[in-house]
């Protein structure tokens, strides 16, 4: 397979002007991209008044500075320290938890039979498809009847339940490629049902899992919309919740807020960094069959 | 000590409608060497899998020793676990994830065997395997045969019942092909255990199996000792598939010049228009035209299978035959061919007669 993929690359790209055109194209694209990652960097490592007279761009006077990135850390009105930490506590169970579910609801479709199969997975692909802005009011309500407004868990829950369909139909997909034999020889060696999966398909599917987990927890990470609705408590907001407090009261501090947003940033990146092997090859063998 | 296995009109049927096995009988013995012979899509893995489990019959049933593990019509089913056979499948599956090691202890793991217990069988069954320097690699890193030993070692660490084989030798080289038929053989007779091995290949069947049992589509054409299927075989598809080279055979009116040349007495072929004969090229010679024989022909082609020659030779009315060359001709020379056997079925496929001269 991968030796195929090879063999077509030269007809892909083919001749030196179509190899000129791609690059052009491909180089514009990132650099549209990287830009304004730059910019944000570079404010946050110069002070202020640099940037607001030369420009962030500007190569001269450079003064770099952590002075930005530590009145972030330590803000005494809204501890960005106190944001990561909390987004760490909600963005961890809300990576495991759905991806524990999932792996177990998507083993069940991948290889049992039950009466209405089908349609329950018809269903799943349509709550995939559910806007939050939808939801978001049911959900208030039913947390607040819960009596779990302003929890971790009940963020934690939404976010849970929010990842477990799509968790289920990628990991349904991933567990379905796995060759079968392997299952049956364990059933043979005498294994269990439960024992198959725990000790055959889940190692198997390990990079499709770290794939599913590296996107949930950055999905959670990223998150605005649940946190803003469902946390009100200062000590327990999450990252992306005290960013705009950064922006200060009367002036914009954009030195602070690109700090905070680089900070931010770090978490998934880091992640990303960590399991970026399996991470591609958890799609590779999804993207595939064989 | 060994247990036997009944297998009692079973029959399966996949959805929609694939018919893949019918009314399949069959009383294998304790410490047997089984074979199941047939060519591709004939069932024989789906007979395989319903010994072990894997695949339940639409109808009948399968007792190993005493006890029934399925049985259809009284609603018995044991799950593959409980069974204590061993299997080794086409492609071996092996787990990736682990080391040799780890493979062949796997099933006792899942009994809670101690670790040192463990050790010392996965190490006894490894060193009869001749694997011992294997263990700690993981599948990617071994060959083809190594592969299968690992398999094979996998399948016997938990001392099963029945063994069962799904084409073990068709992954392996040509070469060492024939040094693991002989090794599964003689492993097999060392620890008596009843065995059931699968294949397409009369060669593998024809090298380990103690009985033979022919499938085609899903149905037994003949269960027999080797020397039997070759020399009686039931019908003309087992005629057809077993011996090699393969065996002439033409269908051909009863008042042929053929069939007049070769004496076949009146009572056999009374009542039929038409007549299946089948000659072994080795059970015929093509000799000098002087000598004495049933018929004459012209040399249209010598071929050499080790040491022996063929000819293929032209006896008229569309009519050629492969037999033995045992004389000095070539390419066109006339010669005379004398058969010893011949075997005479009736259109619709069964062995009406074998005539010796
Ligand atoms: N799971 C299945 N679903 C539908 N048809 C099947 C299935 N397994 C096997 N068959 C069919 O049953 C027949 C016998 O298959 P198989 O036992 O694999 O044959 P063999 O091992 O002799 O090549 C084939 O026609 C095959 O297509
Ligand atoms: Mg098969």
């Amino acid at each position: 397979m991968r030796r195929a993929l090879r063999s077509g690359r030269p007809g892909l790209i083919g001749s030196p002007f179509k190899i000129l055109v791609l690059n052009v194209v491909a180089w514009a694209v990132g650099v549209l991209w990287i830009t304004p990652f730059i910019g944000i960097f570079m404010t946050s490592i110069r002070p202020f008044r640099e940037v607001v007279l030369h420009g962030w761009w500007s190569p001269v006077p450079f003064t770099p500075t952590l002075k930005n990135y530590v009145d972030a850390l330590f803000n005494p009105m809204f501890s960005l320290s106190r944001g990561i930490i909390n987004s760490f506590i909600i963005a961890v169970p809300s990576t495991l938890i759905p991806v524990g579910i999932a792996a177990l609801t998507a083993y069940g479709f991948a290889r049992f039979s039950l009466p209405v199969k089908r349609y329950l997975f018809v269903t799943i692909l349509f709550l995939m498809a559910v806007p939050q802005q939808m939801m978001i009011i049911p959900i208030f309500f039913l947390l607040k009847d819960l009596h779990l407004l302003n929890t971790y868990l009940g963020l934690i829950l939404v976010h849970s339940s929010w990842g477990i369909p799509w968790i289920t139909f990628f990991l349904k997909n991933y567990f379905s490629l796995l060759p079968v034999e392997l299952e049956e020889a364990a059933r043979v060696d005498g294994a269990t049902d439960f024992q198959v999966f725990r000790k055959v398909v889940l190692p198997l599917a390990l990079p499709g899992l770290i794939s599913a987990s590296v996107l949930q927890f950055a999905w959670v990470w990223n998150d605005f919309f649940f946190a803003l609705m469902l946390i009100f408590d200062p000590d327990k907001m999450v990252v992306t919740q005290m960013l705009p407090r950064l922006k200060g009261q009367y002036q914009v501090d954009w030195g602070l807020l690109s700090s905070g947003s680089v900070i931010a940033m770090l978490a998934p990146l880091l992640i990303y960094a960590l399991f970026n092997r399996y991470y591609m090859r958890g799609f590779r063998g999804w993207a595939m069959k064989g | 000590m060994a247990k036997g296995v009944r297998i009692a009109g079973v029959w399966k049927v996949f959805p929609p409608n694939v018919v893949a096995l019918k009314d399949i009988s069959v009383e294998i013995r304790p410490g047997e060497f089984f074979v199941i012979l047939g060519p591709s899509g004939s069932g024989k893995t789906t007979l395989l899998r319903i010994i072990a489990g894997l695949e339940i019959p639409t109808r009948g049933s399968v007792a190993i020793g005493d006890r029934e593990v399925v049985n259809v019509e009284k609603g018995v089913f044991v799950e593959p676990r409980d069974r204590n056979v061993g299997m080794v499948f086409q492609n071996w599956a092996l787990y990736p994830h682990m080391t040799a090691y780890d493979n062949i202890a796997f099933p006792l793991r899942l009994k809670r065997m101690p670790e040192e217990e463990i050790k010392k069988r996965v190490t006894e069954v490894a060193e009869a395997l001749g694997i011992a320097e294997l263990l700690d690699r993981k599948p990617g890193h071994m060959s083809g045969g190594q592969q299968q030993r690992v398999a094979v070692a996998r399948a016997l660490v938990k001392q099963p019942d029945v063994l069962l084989l799904d084409e073990p030798f068709s992954n392996l080289d040509a070469r060492i092909r024939v040094t693991a038929r002989e090794f599964v053989k003689e492993l097999q007779k060392k620890l008596g255990i009843t065995t059931i091995l699968v294949t397409h290949d009369q060669a593998d069947a024809f090298a380990v199996g103690d009985r033979i049992m022919v499938l085609r589509r899903g149905e037994t054409q003949q269960i027999g000792v080797p020397e039997e299927l070759y020399s009686s075989p039931a019908n003309v598809f087992i005629a057809n598939f077993i011996g090699d080279p393969p065996t002439n055979i033409y269908k051909l009116p009863t008042s042929h010049r053929l069939v007049k040349s070769l004496g076949i007495p009146q009572g056999v072929e009374e009542g039929y228009g038409e007549l299946y004969i089948g000659i072994r090229p080795d059970e015929a010679a093509a000799l000098k035209p002087g000598d004495e024989g049933h018929l004459e022909g012209r040399v249209v082609l010598v071929e050499y299978v080790g040491s022996r020659r063929y000819a293929k030779v032209d006896v008229g009315d569309g009519v050629s035959l492969k037999v033995l060359l045992e004389c000095d001709a070539n390419t066109g020379d006339p010669v005379r061919v004398r058969v010893q056997k011949v075997h005479v079925f009736a259109p619709s496929g069964e062995r009406l007669a074998t005539l010796t001269y």
